[in-house]
C-alpha cells in the first residue's frame, strides 16, 4: 500500500518551486519512525511520521465511502461517539469502522445509552432529614510526618484577566509584594505590605475585592503564624461544599463527568460496587442511581462504600447519607447495600477491609473527587492510596481533581498560581447570575477561602491543597499501571448541555483534553475529570480496540 | 463527479506536503460532519474536536500570552500576545499590561479563520500563527474570538471586531512612544480576513487611522458563478456547497451573496473612493476557488486609488500557512514582515 503511495507521488510533475521541500517530505524518513510529527504535535494531534502515509491513506478511504453520500450530507455520523482527537489515527480509523458499519442508524453501541435524566441531579431539596441508627466502623489511627511537596513543574501558566482596572493592578501588584516578602522571610516589610493590601482592597468592588481579602488574611496568618485551626469540624466544610454545589456548576460537573465514565464501566454488569473516597453528603450517587434505574434490561444490584473523616461529635454521617440514599434506591427500585468507613485519610484504608468480592461477581468503581491530593501532603501516601486502589481491581478509577499548580516548592509560585486560579474561580460566580448577596453565594465564596488560606498559610502535612495539574496526574497514574479511560464527545456534549441548564452567565466552557474534559471559565480550565482502567485490562467502554 | 473524487485527491496530494494533507484533509472531514444540511451546526462536536490551547505567561520561543475579558456582556474575549524582554525573561501578573517599549510598536489585531463558523483565538492553528506572528513582526498581536455563525450572524463578528479594535486603540500601555497612539494593523485569513476589511472601513468612517490590513486567504463571495469556483471546485479541499453553505450561516436570512458583507465592491457594495482606506497586503493562493473573488476586490482597492500589494501565490492552497514547511509560507510571511516593518 505504501508503495503504491510513494509511486503515485514520485510520477507527478511537481512544481519547481518546492519540489526540493516536498520530495524530502514524501520520502519516509528512516529516522522518524516512531517519534511523533513536529508540525502536528504542535497543533494538537500527535501522528508518528511513520504512520502519516497510513492516516493519509484511511481519509482518501474515508473521502470515497463518503464521496456517495455526499447528497444527504454526512452529518449524522455526528451521532457517532467520537474520542480523543488528538489521536489522529484512531480518530479516523474509528470513523471508517462507523461509516462502513452503517450509513443511516448509528450503531446502539454507541447510542446515549449512558445519558441519564439531567434534572436527576438534585439540589437541596433531595435530602430531607431522617434519623439514623448508630454503628460505625472504625478506623483512627493518625500519623504524623513531614513531608515534602513535589517539585514537577508544568510548562503552562495560563491567565485570563477580568479587570484592567488602575486599582486592580495595584492591589495585585502589591499582594506579590507582600508575597515576596514573606519568602524572603522580611516580615516587617511583608506587615507593612499586608496592612496596605487592606486599604487598596477596601477601594475595589467584586470578585478581585474578596479575592485579595481572602489572600491578605491568608499572608497575614502566615506573618503572624495564626494559622487556621487543624481539622476543622468536617460537617461544616461540608456545609460549605453543598453551598458551592448550589452555587456554580463545578461540582455538578464533577459528578456528572466522573458518572458518564462509572455508567459506561458499569453497562453490561448485575451487581457494581461503588468506592466512594469522600462521600461527604453523597450528593453525587442519586443521579447514577437514577440512571441505573432506568438502564434498558434493569438495573444492577448497587453497593456503595462511603468513606469519610470521623466526625467530633461522634455522630455518624456516613450512616445517615446511607439511609437517605437507601430510602432513594427502595423508591426507585434498585437492589441497594450500604458501608460507611471512618478513616482520618484515605491513606490508612486497607482494601481487605472493604469487602471486595471478585470481579466475576461484581463490578467495581472507584470514585475520588477532590480526595488525592491531601495525598500529596503526607510521604507515600498516594503511592500507599494508589496501590490500595489497584488492590481493589476496579474496572474504572474517576479522578477529578483542580487543574492548577498549587504544590510547587516554591511559595511565591504557589502564591501567585493561586491568586490567578481563585481569582478566575471568585470571578465566575460574580458572573452566575446569582443575585446580590445571598447566603449560598456567601457561603461559597467561604468554602473557597479556606482553600486559599490553606495554599498560602499553610505548610507541611497541615497543607492539604497540594493542587497539582492533568499532565501530573496523568503520569501518576500511568506509572504507577493505569491506562486512561477516555471520555468521548457523548459526555462532552451532556456535559456543555449541563452547564446551560445550571449555569447562567455562559463563560463556563468544557474542553477536551486527551481523554479527559475540563470545566474551565473562558479559556482558562478549572477543574479536570479524568477516567482509569488497570492497564493490561479492557475498559470494555470504547470502540477503539486497542490493548496494552 | 464519483469518478473524478480520485484525480481530485492525486492532484491536491500533488502540491502539499504529506502532513499539511493529512491536517487540512482532517479538517474537511471533520467540518463535513459539523455543518447539517438544514442550516444548523453542531457546535458540541465541533468543540470537542478543536484543539485547542490556554494562553501561557512562561514565555515559549519569546512569546508569551494572555486572555483579557474585554466585554464581559457579550463574553468577548481576546488573546494578547507579547514579547518577552530580556529584562523580564518570566513575566509575572504586573507586567502584563506593562507599556510597550519603543518609539513605534506595531500592534496586529488578528481574526482568526473558519468561515465564521469554526476555529476561536485559543485554536491551536491560530495560537501558533500568531506567535509567529510576534516574532516576525515586533509586534503585540490582539486575537480577537469573536462571536460565530450561525448562532450569531451579521453583524455579530463585525461588531466584537469593532468593540476590540475601540478597546485596543484605547489601551495606553499600546501606544508608541513616538506619537502616543496605538499603531494598529488589522489581519486576517479567511473569514478573519473579510473581518478586517470590514472592521477597516468602519475605523476609517470613525476617524480612526488604522496603518494597513493584512489579508491571507480573504473570504469573500458573490451570487455569480466565477470561472475559478467552476474550475477549482471540490478539487483543493473546498467545495462550492460548502462556501455557499458558510454564506447562508453568516449572511441575514434571505440575502444572497451580492450582500455587501460578502461582496464588498458588486452591485451592493461601495466605492471607497475619496476615503482614506489603509494600504493592504492581500495574499492569493492559487489553487484556492474563490481567488477570483479575491482578485475582484483587489481590483475593487486599486479601482478607488488605494495602495493595495497582491501576494498571488500560484500552487498554495487553502491553509498553506498553518504549517511552515513550504515556501509559500516563507515567502509569505516575510512579505507580511516587511510590510509592517515598513512603517517603523
Amino acid at each position: 500500500m505504501k508503495r503504491d503511495h510513494q509511486e503515485i507521488s514520485g510520477s507527478g510533475s511537481n512544481p519547481a518551486e518546492s519540489s526540493s521541500i516536498k520530495g524530502k517530505l514524501w520520502e519516509e524518513d528512516p529516522d522518524a519512525g516512531g517519534m511523533d510529527d513536529e508540525l502536528l504535535a504542535v497543533l494538537g494531534y500527535k501522528v508518528r511520521s511513520s504512520d502519516m502515509a497510513d492516516v493519509a491513506q484511511k481519509l482518501e478511504m474515508l473521502e470515497k465511502v463518503m464521496g456517495t453520500a455526499q447528497e444527504d450530507g454526512i452529518s449524522q455520523l455526528g451521532d457517532t461517539v467520537h474520542f480523543n482527537p488528538s489521536d489522529l489515527s484512531g480518530w479516523v480509523q474509528n470513523l471508517l469502522i462507523e461509516f462502513n458499519g452503517s450509513t443511516t442508524t448509528p450503531d446502539p453501541n454507541f447510542n446515549d445509552d449512558s445519558e441519564y435524566d439531567l434534572r436527576a441531579i438534585p439540589g437541596v431539596a433531595a435530602y430531607p432529614p431522617v434519623k439514623s441508627d448508630p454503628g460505625l466502623e472504625n478506623t483512627r489511627k493518625r500519623a504524623k510526618t513531614e513531608s515534602s511537596s513535589s517539585s514537577s513543574s508544568t510548562t503552562t501558566r495560563p491567565v485570563v484577566l477580568i479587570d484592567s482596572q488602575e486599582t486592580g493592578v495595584r492591589l495585585v501588584h502589591t499582594l506579590m509584594a507582600c508575597a515576596e516578602a514573606v519568602q524572603q522571610d522580611n516580615l516587617k516589610l511583608a506587615d507593612a505590605l499586608v496592612k496596605h493590601i487592606g486599604l487598596l482592597a477596601s477601594s475595589q468592588t467584586g470578585a478581585m475585592r474578596k479575592v485579595a481579602t481572602y489572600f491578605a488574611e491568608a499572608l497575614a496568618r502566615r506573618i503572624y503564624r495564626i494559622f487556621p485551626p487543624d481539622s476543622l469540624d468536617p460537617s461544616y466544610n461540608d456545609k460549605l461544599q453543598m453551598h458551592f454545589y448550589e452555587t456554580c456548576p463545578y461540582l455538578k460537573f464533577a459528578h456528572f463527568t466522573a458518572n458518564q465514565a462509572i455508567l459506561e464501566a458499569f453497562s453490561m454488569a448485575n451487581r457494581v460496587h461503588v468506592i466512594d473516597f469522600g462521600l461527604k453528603q453523597g450528593m453525587q450517587w442519586p443521579a447514577l442511581m437514577q440512571a441505573l434505574a432506568l438502564r434498558p434490561g434493569g438495573p444492577p444490584a448497587f453497593r456503595l462504600t462511603g468513606i469519610g473523616p470521623p466526625q467530633p461529635d461522634d455522630t455518624d454521617a456516613l450512616q445517615q447519607v446511607g439511609w437517605k440514599l437507601a430510602e432513594l434506591a427502595e423508591r426507585i427500585g434498585i437492589e441497594f447495600e450500604f458501608r460507611g468507613f471512618v478513616a482520618n485519610s484515605l491513606a490508612d484504608l486497607e482494601p481487605e477491609m472493604l469487602d471486595i468480592r471478585p470481579p466475576e461477581i461484581e463490578v467495581v468503581a472507584v470514585n475520588a473527587v477532590f480526595e488525592l491530593h491531601p495525598l500529596l501532603a503526607r510521604p507515600g501516601g498516594i503511592e500507599k492510596v494508589v496501590s490500595s486502589i489497584k488492590a481493589m481491581k476496579p474496572k474504572i478509577v474517576t479522578v477529578v481533581e483542580q487543574e492548577a499548580n498549587h504544590n510547587g516548592p516554591v511559595f511565591l509560585d504557589r502564591f501567585t498560581e493561586a491568586l490567578h486560579y481563585y481569582s478566575t474561580l471568585f470571578d465566575s460566580l460574580e458572573g452566575s447570575g446569582v443575585a446580590p448577596p445571598s447566603q449560598d453565594l456567601a457561603m461559597s465564596e467561604l468554602y473557597l477561602g479556606r482553600q486559599i488560606c490553606n495554599v498560602v498559610a499553610c505548610e507541611g502535612m497541615d497543607r492539604v491543597e497540594r493542587h497539582e495539574p492533568l499532565t501530573q496526574w496523568r503520569t501518576r497514574m500511568e506509572t504507577a499501571g493505569f491506562s486512561p479511560v477516555h471520555l468521548g464527545s457523548n459526555a462532552y456534549k451532556q456535559a456543555s448541555m449541563l452547564l446551560s441548564l445550571f449555569a447562567s452567565g455562559d463563560g463556563y466552557r468544557v474542553e477536551e483534553n486527551n481523554g479527559c474534559l475540563m470545566l474551565g471559565w473562558h479559556t482558562r480550565p478549572l477543574i479536570a475529570t479524568s477516567a482509569w482502567r488497570l492497564a493490561g485490562t479492557e475498559s470494555g467502554s470504547e470502540l477503539t480496540q486497542e490493548l496494552s | 463527479m464519483a469518478g473524478s473524487n480520485e484525480v481530485n485527491l492525486n492532484e491536491c496530494k500533488m502540491v502539499v506536503p504529506l502532513n499539511t494533507w493529512v491536517l487540512i484533509s482532517s479538517f474537511k472531514l471533520a467540518y463535513n460532519l459539523l455543518r447539517r444540511p438544514d442550516g444548523t451546526f453542531n457546535r458540541h462536536l465541533a468543540e470537542f474536536l478543536d484543539r485547542k490551547v490556554p494562553a501561557n505567561l512562561n514565555p515559549v520561543d519569546g512569546v508569551f500570552s494572555f486572555d483579557v475579558l474585554i466585554d464581559r456582556a457579550t463574553g468577548l474575549l481576546c488573546r494578547i500576545y507579547r514579547p518577552a524582554t530580556a529584562e523580564e525573561p518570566e513575566p509575572n501578573i504586573v507586567e502584563l499590561e506593562k507599556p510597550v517599549v519603543g518609539d513605534v510598536v506595531p500592534v496586529i489585531i488578528f481574526f482568526h479563520g473558519g468561515s465564521f463558523a469554526h476555529s476561536s483565538a485559543n485554536s491551536a492553528i491560530y495560537d501558533t500563527l500568531c506567535r509567529r506572528l510576534v516574532g516576525i513582526c515586533k509586534a503585540v498581536v490582539v486575537s480577537v474570538n469573536y462571536r460565530r455563525a450561525p448562532e450569531n450572524r451579521y453583524p455579530c463578528a463585525y461588531d466584537d471586531g469593532w468593540t476590540a479594535f475601540k478597546w485596543v486603540n484605547s489601551r495606553s500601555w499600546l501606544q508608541s512612544r513616538k506619537d502616543s497612539k496605538v499603531h494598529i494593523y488589522l489581519a486576517g485569513d479567511s473569514s478573519g480576513g473579510n473581518i478586517a476589511h470590514h472592521v477597516a472601513a468602519r475605523a476609517v468612517e470613525s476617524g480612526i487611522d488604522v496603518l494597513g490590513n493584512i489579508l491571507l486567504n480573504p473570504m469573500f463571495g458573490g451570487q455569480e458563478r466565477t470561472e475559478s469556483e467552476k474550475r477549482l471546485d471540490g478539487k483543493y479541499f473546498v467545495t462550492l456547497r460548502d462556501r455557499d453553505w458558510y454564506w447562508r450561516a453568516f449572511l441575514p436570512e434571505g440575502e444572497n451573496r451580492d450582500h455587501p458583507a460578502c461582496n464588498p465592491f458588486g452591485p451592493n457594495g461601495r466605492s471607497l473612493e475619496g476615503i482614506k482606506f489603509p494600504k493592504s497586503l492581500v495574499v492569493v493562493a492559487g489553487l484556492d476557488l474563490i481567488q477570483d473573488w479575491q482578485l475582484a476586490y483587489v481590483e475593487g482597492l486599486r479601482k478607488a486609488g488605494k495602495e493595495v500589494k497582491l501576494l498571488y501565490m500560484e500552487q498554495a492552497t487553502i491553509g498553506f500557512y498553518l504549517l511552515p514547511n513550504n515556501n509559500h509560507f516563507h515567502t509569505v510571511m516575510d512579505e507580511i514582515s516587511e510590510f509592517v516593518s515598513s512603517d517603523c
